[in-house]
């Protein structure tokens, strides 16, 4: 396939149109959009690179699909800090793992045995593990089922782990006492959640007992991350910007808060006008229900529930071309080159044909 | 096109020049005066200063830890008030963008990120080419790393080590090797809480000082120009001098660089059993003649400390202002993120302030102490006007003494000293002697073929010596102007400078087989691509050989 206009998959109110048309249509449409809104983003480093200049030329607010999550996670460090590990000193010194929630037993890293519990062996201690295991998963002591009984019994587990009395079932003082002993025989033990499934105060509560284990033994941090390149976005967005995602550009400078950037909010309050969808890798479509005017870049197969004013298709980072992106294997950005190199258009490239067809005077 | 900067105040200690000349460049060079012939364009610089663009060999300025303090601090980004105008970006804090303009508003046009994990050498080159303006370079951790702890523990040869130490340069793209608190991040991993130059790394049984020997070898065994670059251990410590004074004498005679030294020029003197002993280590310094030191002076005000002295930042956390911190415990080095605001009112940061100060006026040959604060951590390198002010003017010293705490000024020697720099050794210090110590042999002077990043400051206001150094007149990079008036006026990409040595086949054979097997990915894990760090970073290769 050669690399032709008619081949690039774009289309205006659902007609194909020229990539070249489809750019223009999108330029137009963000320079007379009062509050354009960048969402999804699931974009590797260089569009978000592209992403960010565009916001800065069009006042958009920029938000990425998983910002919940990832903010969860910032939020706890920055009002409380903490103690973080890769995923490499994890799987190769942890003896003892403690496990927070139920969506663990599927995370990624579990099953790709990254973690993997038998080699070198790590003792397993689980707050709210699901009631199916397999084997190798098994903990030697648990607790608690659901996670919204987390929090409670994260504090019962410091609480009892600094000597202080707790006013719950004898049975429960067991478990979590079998667990403190456990804990501290830990030569580098690892705490291991992911903020898809915990709450803001049991993540702080984890890292605050993380801290406490510390005056006797060593102990660290293991968040795992969302997925589409989340943890690179909120790389990208903090050394180009100073701030995570869910910041404004609309005042010609970045302000970022979680609660006026987030683009759900934007989307079903009416104080977007405009929308860039992005997701390059999992054809994910906007979950806001509003008919909001959408200029959609996602790899093929999306399903919106209306479809967008302007689409191009792109290709998924490191498998249609080479791209930078956070390899939660490695907890590193990394340069993955393309697995099946395809013509298929990358986001920054379409971001950098929509700013090209801005008009000049949209500078803010 | 030739450009003429007339009648200038030149100071250029390189060749010797301190006084009213011309300067001529084109396409980006310095180059000799014409014989004939008129400029396109000339700037009368009548009444200003002329030097080559500074050099800050030491700046926390770009990488993962950089980004994690940022991320840490949202509400400190004000802080980095008296931006230059023109973009959104300006506004944004601490920002890639706003690190550029900012140094080259003050002059300077070279600037190393001194302590970048070979893991996280992508992350440092995509940030440092989102930096605009300025050349930038990394230099490459080593030390506390598994591979090199384990060929030091199985014996193996000096060669192999400078192969390994080649390849990891090579790989991460680094202009040379750091080596922070030898064999401390993973005695750390291992509950130790405290580790000193002969300390053993448990599982390994190498001490710390092997470590520093074994990389001081291979840097000079590759003609690295910069000498091995190293974080003493003990940093912060009452009494730490004795680890800086051990380590001098350990490596006496041979090139190796120590860091922010007033951070080890401690000792435990006082009611409070903590003093300032820089004029002893300032002793020791003028007496090694191959050893380089920067000072990473403190000033007072809010900053963060960022280090991958992982242990001592874990040490650190409970005095964090404000009260949070990050402790990551890296695959090698790791980090500590502490928030820390130094006081005037604190004894201990007036020490320090102190401290710092003794050592620039104590060490004799300013070509062989560098102008740092350790950028963020003694100050932001936003104070490095007020440092060179204060460098140059005794009642100025006096001045903030005189707000200081008596006692904590009572066991340092500073008011004593009345040395007062001059421009000439300012620009040895800033220019002349960074390139030198680099191997950067066509910047920080001003000779013809020297690369044309040239400050203009306009010093004729000797009570504001800060504000001059803080507003650059003019400053030219590459022979474009890029500050008029303290104010950004282009943002041109910058480079990245890095070495490129020859790696032997076998030892790349090796480590494919060590990341596949210990890590389960390829060494993509450390290689910085040129295509990976897009943008238009460029980098330019500087040889090896002394």
């Amino acid at each position: 396939m050669t690399r032709d206009e008619s081949v690039v998959a774009a289309w205006i109110d659902g007609r194909p149109v020229t990539r070249k048309d489809a750019a223009r249509e999108a330029a137009r449409l963000l320079a007379t959009a009062r509050q354009p809104v960048i969402a999804g983003l699931g974009a590797d480093i260089a569009g978000v690179r592209a992403v960010l200049d565009l916001a800065g030329r069009v006042g958009a607010a920029v938000d990425h699909m998983h910002a919940d999550a990832l903010l969860r996670d910032v939020d706890v460090m920055r009002e409380a800090g903490m103690m973080v590990t890769t995923p490499s000193e994890a799987r190769l010194r942890a003896d003892v793992l403690l496990l927070a929630g139920h969506s663990l037993a599927e995370a990624p890293d579990m099953r790709a045995r990254r973690l993997d519990p038998a080699c070198p062996a790590k003792r397993i201690v689980w707050l709210c593990p699901p009631r199916k295991l397999d084997p190798g998963l098994v903990p030697l002591h648990s607790v608690g089922r659901d996670t919204g009984e987390l929090p409670a019994l994260l504090a019962v587990l410091r609480a009892r782990l600094n000597g202080h009395p707790v006013a719950t079932a004898a049975r429960t003082i067991k478990a979590i006492d079998a667990m403190v002993t456990e804990l501290k025989s830990a030569r580098f033990g690892v705490a291991v959640w992911s903020a898809g499934e915990l709450d803001a105060l049991a993540i702080e509560m984890l890292c605050t007992l993380v801290g406490d284990l510390n005056a006797g033994t060593r102990f660290t941090g293991l968040p795992l991350p969302p997925g589409d390149n989340g943890r690179g976005v909120l790389e990208a967005c903090g050394w180009l910007s100073g701030y995570p995602m869910r910041t404004g550009f609309g005042r010609g400078y970045p302000e970022h808060d979680p609660w006026r950037f987030d683009a759900s909010r934007l989307a079903g309050s009416r104080e977007s006008d405009c929308a860039v969808w992005i997701s390059a890798y999992g054809a994910e479509a906007p979950a806001w229900t509003r008919d909001l005017p959408t200029i959609a870049l996602t790899t093929p197969g999306a399903r919106f529930r209306t479809p967008p004013r302007v689409q191009v298709e792109v290709g998924t980072p490191g498998i249609d071309h080479d791209a930078v992106q956070f390899v939660p294997a490695s907890g590193t950005l990394m340069p993955i080159t393309a697995a099946r190199p395809s013509e298929a258009e990358s986001v920054a490239s379409v971001i950098a044909d929509i700013l090209a067809a801005l008009p000049e005077s949209s500078s803010c | 096109m030739l450009t003429r900067l007339a009648g200038g105040h030149v100071i250029d200690p390189v060749h010797g020049q301190d006084g009213i000349a011309d300067l001529w460049m084109r396409d980006g060079r310095i180059v000799a005066a014409p014989d004939g012939g008129d400029a396109d364009v000339t700037h009368d610089l009548g009444g200003k200063v002329v030097m080559a663009g500074a050099i800050d060999i030491h700046s926390h300025i770009a990488g993962a830890n950089v980004n994690t303090a940022r991320l840490l601090l949202p509400h400190w980004h004000p802080a980095a008030a008296d931006r230059p105008d023109a973009t959104w970006l300006t506004r944004a804090g601490w920002s890639t963008d706003v690190i550029g303009r900012l140094y080259a508003a003050m002059g300077y046009t070279t600037v190393v990120e001194p302590a970048v994990a070979p893991h996280h050498a992508l992350h440092a080159h995509l940030e440092l080419a989102d930096t605009p303006i300025i050349d930038t370079a990394i230099l490459s951790i080593l030390g506390n790393d598994d591979f090199l702890l384990g060929l030091l523990r199985d014996g193996e040869s000096g060669s192999a080590i400078a192969d390994y130490a080649a390849w990891t340069l090579s790989a991460t793209r680094g202009l040379g090797i750091k080596v922070i608190n030898a064999g401390g991040a993973m005695a750390f991993k291992s509950n130790l809480r405290a580790f000193s130059l002969d300390d053993v790394v448990p599982d390994y049984g190498v001490t710390s000082r092997q470590i520093v020997a074994a990389l001081q070898k291979a840097a000079d065994a590759l003609g690295v120009p910069h000498p091995v670059h190293v974080h003493c251990n003990n940093l912060g410590m009452a009494g730490n001098v004795e680890t800086a004074l051990a380590t001098i004498s350990g490596f006496d005679g041979l090139p190796i660089h120590l860091a922010h030294v007033q951070f080890y020029a401690y000792g435990t003197e006082g009611g409070r059993g903590f003093s300032s002993a820089a004029p002893r280590l300032a002793e020791a310094v003028n007496r090694a003649k191959t050893v380089t030191v920067d000072v990473g002076q403190v000033m007072f005000g809010q900053t963060t400390t960022i280090s991958s002295d992982v242990l001592r930042q874990f040490n650190a956390r409970d005095r964090a202002r404000p009260r949070k911190w990050v402790i990551y415990d890296g695959d090698s080095n790791g980090g500590g993120m502490v928030p820390y605001e130094y006081r005037r009112s604190d004894f201990f940061n007036a020490v320090q302030w102190a401290a710092g100060l003794e050592l620039f006026l104590l060490i004799d040959d300013p070509s062989r102490v560098f102008f740092t604060t350790d950028h963020p951590n003694g100050a932001p390198f936003t104070s490095y006007p007020d440092l060179m002010a204060l460098l140059m003017s005794r009642d100025l010293r006096a001045e903030w003494m005189a707000t200081l705490p008596a006692e904590a000024l009572a066991v340092t020697t500073l008011a004593s000293i009345s040395r007062e720099y001059t421009l000439t050794e300012i620009a040895t210090m800033t220019r002349a002697a960074p390139a030198r110590l680099l191997g950067l042999s066509d910047r920080g002077h001003l000779g013809a073929g020297a690369r044309a990043d040239i400050a203009v400051y306009d010093l004729g206001n000797h009570r504001d010596r800060a504000g001059a150094f803080r507003h650059a007149a003019l400053v030219f990079k590459d022979g474009e102007l890029v500050v008029r008036d303290g104010a950004v006026v282009s943002t041109p990409p910058g480079r990245a400078l890095s070495l490129a040595p020859e790696p032997d086949a076998a030892i790349g054979r090796r480590l494919q087989a060590y990341y596949e097997s210990r890590y389960g990915l390829s060494d993509a894990l450390l290689r910085v691509p040129e295509w990976a760090v897009g943008r238009s970073q460029s980098f330019e290769v500087v040889s090896c050989g002394r």
